[in-house]
């Protein structure tokens, strides 16, 4: 029995019981039926990668992702030509290092245990509001003058270009996230989110096309075109109630 | 399957863990003490069998996929509970059908009462449209104390909210239900 104090104990109560015996029904029949159904279900889940990533534990999925992550930056660092250190600026790196914060946030996010309660729905409308945001900030942080006066390249031009890689790299990071995620509610924009700032880190560190404008549309856009983009999706595809 | 099925006696937590080892018996045990525990639940919150039904066999999926995060020492009621109200949250804000109104009675509403005579049938309607008309962080905390007899701290933790907020939600939620049904409650005695 609890040991809460204020149960109702006169009417109310009297009328809780009555509506916690009345349902209290349900056949074996109908249990054995279920059981079968989830057991079933358990089994087809088991089969799949999906299926045995998502039953890793919280620890380990979130260690999966950080080396990935890491994987990923390493390669993406190391092996293709990062700006000129003229650009490396404070505010560039501020932009990485705010842009990496909000992966991992975004991380803890997805890969949340489901026995935990869940997520209240702001948080993750927030996050996704703060990577558009930090996306577009980063982009009214242009580099130093003398850097931007000595590139060859048109920033016209390469919108489309940094646009359709930053959308290309945040795909990974996108599927990479939705199989470590076990169903928590908002899940796909928060890794839309995060597959958005993954790209305009990408792109942030490689691209050397100065100007606001540019980063404006080329980059920007890349995390609005995820967080938009999934949102519109996960509306049309929702299972009715 | 293991070769000496877990002992009906074991501890939820023992079941759990027997389980985690790849005793599947101990999953149907645990399905046998919660599973009625949480479709009564659900039947409660959702008025709709089937869905009632899908949700029970969610949270038993999603406690399988997630019996790696189980440790030594925790509680499982409370993780099954969690799971079970995560997703009965999660049904509300998809359909966001809290609509009902009036008091109205609408026993076409509980076709799975059928066995039930006509007048209690009306009575436990009656209960069901005012719990529906809570809102739903004071509907659960109703739930978990009251039908499920958990204590105010255990609320809390699946709740995700401190235990003061919980005795607010409750007390707020109790004196709503007695106003609700204050008339109908005085016409009985």
């Amino acid at each position: 029995m609890t040991s809460g104090s204020n149960r109702p104990d006169d009417g109310l109560g009297e009328r809780l019981r009555e509506l916690d015996a009345a349902e209290a029904r349900q056949g074996d029949e109908q249990m054995d039926r279920l059981f079968a159904s989830v057991k079933a279900r358990c089994a087809k889940n088991d089969r799949t990668i999906a299926g045995f990533v998502k039953s890793r534990s919280t620890m380990v999925r979130r260690l999966i992702v950080l080396t990935v992550f890491a994987g990923l930056g390493a390669v993406g660092w190391f092996a293709f030509p990062l700006i000129g250190d003229e650009a490396r600026t404070v505010p560039w790196r501020a932009s990485l290092a705010t842009f990496c914060v909000l992966l991992v946030v975004a991380m803890f996010m997805v890969t949340r245990p489901v026995h935990l309660p869940a997520l209240p729905r702001w948080q993750s409308m927030c996050l996704a509001c703060v990577a558009v945001g930090a996306a577009v900030l980063a982009a009214f942080w242009p580099y130093p003058a003398a850097h931007a006066a000595t590139h060859d390249h048109t920033g016209g031009v390469m919108v489309g270009a940094c646009m359709g890689a930053g959308l290309l790299l945040g795909v990974p990071v996108y599927a990479l996230l939705r199989l470590v995620d076990r169903g928590n509610a908002f899940g796909n924009l928060v890794a839309a989110s995060a597959a958005g700032l993954a790209g305009n880190f990408v792109l942030k560190a490689h691209c050397s096309v100065p100007g606001t404008s540019h980063e404006l549309l080329g980059h920007a856009s890349v995390a609005l075109v995820f967080v938009v983009g999934m949102g519109l999706v996960h509306r049309v595809t929702r299972k009715p109630a | 399957m293991a070769s000496s099925p877990p002992p009906s006696t074991a501890t939820d937590e023992e079941l759990m863990e027997a389980y985690v080892d790849g005793d599947d018996a101990a999953f149907r045990l645990l399905f046998e003490r919660y599973g009625p525990v949480l479709l009564r639940l659900t039947r409660r919150h959702l008025r709709n069998e089937e869905l009632a039904e899908e949700i029970v066999q969610q949270t038993f999926f999603r406690l399988h996929g997630a019996r790696n995060d189980f440790r030594q020492g925790s509680k499982l009621r409370p993780w099954i509970m969690t799971i079970a109200m995560n997703l009965v949250r999660e049904h509300w804000r998809r359909s966001k059908r809290r609509k009902m109104t009036s008091l109205e009675v609408d026993t076409q509403a509980a076709p799975e009462a059928d066995h039930m005579p006509i007048e209690l049938r009306q009575r436990s309607e009656l209960l069901h449209v005012a719990l529906e008309k809570l809102p739903t962080s004071q509907r659960e905390v109703v739930e978990l104390h009251w039908f499920q007899e958990r204590p105010f701290a255990e609320v809390a933790e699946i709740v995700g909210t401190s235990e003061g907020a919980v005795r607010v939600r409750a007390h707020r939620a109790y004196t709503t239900l007695k106003q609700l049904l204050v008339l109908e409650i005085r016409g009985d005695e």
